[in-house]
């Protein structure tokens, strides 16, 4: 980053190279719209090259990206509130080809509080360090900590109950669909 | 579970994220290696991430720099190629001015330059046109012919048309006159003791004339006066800084010849008053003439009662009084009299010649010099006038804001600390 910022071009691409997948996955787990995704992460990458003066190494480049996307995900949330509030309903993440399994992680998540469910996503997704979310989220570290725990525990019972209720569903009807699926999870 | 446990649940979770410090990490691999609730709580969480993991996000393989990045990037690295010549275009900015069309500079110059142009000439036309096209003043009033001498009916009636005649040659100037004048040449006509048998009026005028040529308005002035053979009985001129000059004449002009006069002088400019009129005097003088002759008459009786009687030389001294003073009072009538018929004789004109006043354009009032001199000399004691002003606000001012500084530095101090140590948070946007 601070190679970039002194002009290197190759240094953007690089650094291009290294967080556009993650980022990428971080506005899609997030966003319904693949098309918002890709392009919410090409405006990370604008921001930052923006903001490229202003760059002060006090934490990390993952750490300061995502905190842009973080940014960019709060606005693009509040736009489609106050554009379409009809269509929330349908601003679930769009999971093409994805698993029972999947859908069920989602779901779950769906249920926890936003907070703790930003904690336990960035932990577990972008696999960022506590000190980190605290940073980004602007919290005390054990705040962090102590949600991120309780977010999994939660997260557990919800899927839990869910694949209790499934088999429960499977062994009842017969269902031949969720069963082999269920293994995944 | 606290109680028995030498870590806690989240220290645990914390373990497996890698996130515990090295001793609490050491105890808490120790314990889990014992302890099986510990176990299980290990396997749910272990579990709740893999499960996590089930939802996969594929990245699309063309996720590529898109055209804007690269514009973007291409801007910078030319921004970071050429710094000064970006500073050198900067002014415009600077001073935020927009970036305007040529034709719109071309343009408004070009209206702008007409404008300038066409109030100039529309100041300066009207002087040049009038100087191109000047008329012969002094020859028109040669030529005027000498009106004849009429009575104060014929002549009001003549001054009227005089002035419709003036107004239509836009003449610019003015002259006012008042004559006094009476009947002509009574006196000529009766004798001493005779009564007129033409009534004697004294005629008083005014004229008021603006001329744009004062001096050639003054002497033509002069030259109608002598060869009407009239006379400037009082004359005064003035001339004010800002103003056109002025000139207040009182002519006396033989009777017969006020309207001649008045009809060459209304030529000299623009009429702008006019007035005349007519005292008749004719009973004063028959009054005057009557008590002249009977004092002659008196003086007369008192010689012959001097000659022809003789008496006390009290009675003597008495008749040579009474002659005396029958003697003074024939003197002043005749006096009157003779006053009287000048009046009549010669008309009183009041004139008053003004010049149009054109404003001077005082193109350099000072010098350059003197101008700049003028501004240095008032940029010094601006300059001087401020330091006294800031001398002087730091006393009155310095000891309440030095202690204001002394009781809001720690506080001030404090909360730029915090929010330096909040920074990278948000810096991060």
């Amino acid at each position: 980053m601070l190679e970039f910022q002194r002009g290197s071009r190759p240094a953007f691409e690089e650094l291009f190279a290294r967080y556009r997948g993650p980022l990428y996955g971080f506005f899609r787990r997030r966003l319904e719209s693949q098309e918002r995704a890709e392009d919410l992460a090409q405006e990370t990458f604008l921001a930052v090259i923006r903001a490229t003066a202003r760059y002060e190494p006090r934490a990390l480049v993952r750490t300061y990206l995502y905190g842009i996307a973080l940014k960019l995900v709060a606005a693009e949330r509040r736009k489609r509130q106050t554009s379409r509030p009809v269509a929330i309903l349908e601003t679930e993440p769009a999971i093409e080809n994805a698993s029972d399994a999947a859908l069920w992680v989602r779901q779950a998540l769906e249920k926890l509080d936003a907070q703790e469910r930003e904690i336990l996503m960035l932990r577990e997704y972008e696999q960022l360090s506590y000190s980190e979310i605290a940073d980004l989220l602007r919290l005390p570290v054990n705040t962090v900590r102590s949600r991120l725990f309780r977010s999994r525990m939660a997260l557990k019972n919800y899927l839990e109950g869910r694949s209790q209720g499934a088999v429960a569903a499977s062994g009842a009807a017969g269902s031949a669909e969720v069963n082999p699926r269920e293994g995944e999870g | 579970m606290i109680a028995r446990h030498p870590v806690q649940e989240e220290e645990l979770m914390a373990y497996l994220d890698g996130e515990l410090a090295l001793d609490r990490a050491a105890t808490a691999a120790a314990h889990l290696e014992k302890c099986r609730e510990c176990q299980s709580v290990a396997g749910d969480l272990q579990s709740v991430s893999r499960k996590l993991m089930a939802w996969r996000v594929e990245s699309p393989d063309d996720l590529r720099m898109t055209e804007a990045i690269a514009v973007v990037l291409e801007e910078r690295g030319r921004a970071k190629e050429k710094p000064a010549a970006r500073r050198g275009l900067g002014w415009r900015e600077g001073l935020r001015i927009p970036r305007l069309p040529r034709w719109v500079w071309v343009g408004g110059i070009a209206v702008a330059s007409l404008a300038i142009l066409v109030f100039m000439s529309n100041s300066f036309f009207p002087v040049y046109e009038s100087k191109q096209t000047p008329r012969p003043m002094t020859t028109a009033v040669l030529e005027a012919p000498a009106a004849p001498a009429t009575t104060d009916s014929s002549a009001e009636l003549r001054a009227g048309s005089g002035t419709g005649k003036l107004d239509t040659q836009q003449d610019k100037a003015k002259v006012s006159v008042i004559t006094k004048s009476g009947t002509h040449s009574l006196h000529a006509e009766f004798g001493a003791s005779e009564i007129p048998n033409r009534p004697m009026i004294v005629r008083t005028a005014g004229l008021t004339l603006i001329t744009k040529e004062f001096d050639k308005a003054r002497a033509a002035m002069e030259e109608i006066l002598k060869r009407h053979g009239g006379y400037i009985g009082q004359l005064n001129v003035t001339a004010p800084a800002d103003n056109g000059r002025t000139l207040n004449a009182t002519l006396r002009v033989p009777g017969e010849q006020l309207e001649a006069v008045m009809s060459e002088l209304k030529k000299l400019g623009r009429v702008q008053a006019e007035s005349q009129s007519g005292e008749e005097v004719t009973q004063q003088y028959m009054d005057l003439e009557a008590r002249l002759a009977n004092a002659k008459n008196s003086e007369r009786r008192l010689t012959d009662i001097l000659r022809e009687r003789t008496g006390k030389l009290s009675d003597v001294l008495e008749v040579e009084t009474q002659i005396e003073s029958v003697r003074g009072e024939i003197e002043q009538m005749e006096a009157e009299r003779k006053n009287l018929v000048h009046r009549v004789d010669f008309a009183t004109l009041s004139a008053t010649l003004t010049e149009e006043y054109e404003g001077q354009l005082h193109a350099v009032p000072v010098s350059t010099f003197t101008r700049i001199r003028n501004s240095a000399v008032d940029g010094y004691s601006m300059l001087s006038e401020t330091v006294v002003s800031v001398v002087l606000f730091l006393f009155s001012y310095g000891p309440v804001l030095l202690l204001w500084a002394a009781v809001l530095f720690f506080p001030v101090r404090f909360v730029w600390r915090k929010l330096r140590r909040k920074v990278p948070c948000r810096n991060l946007m």
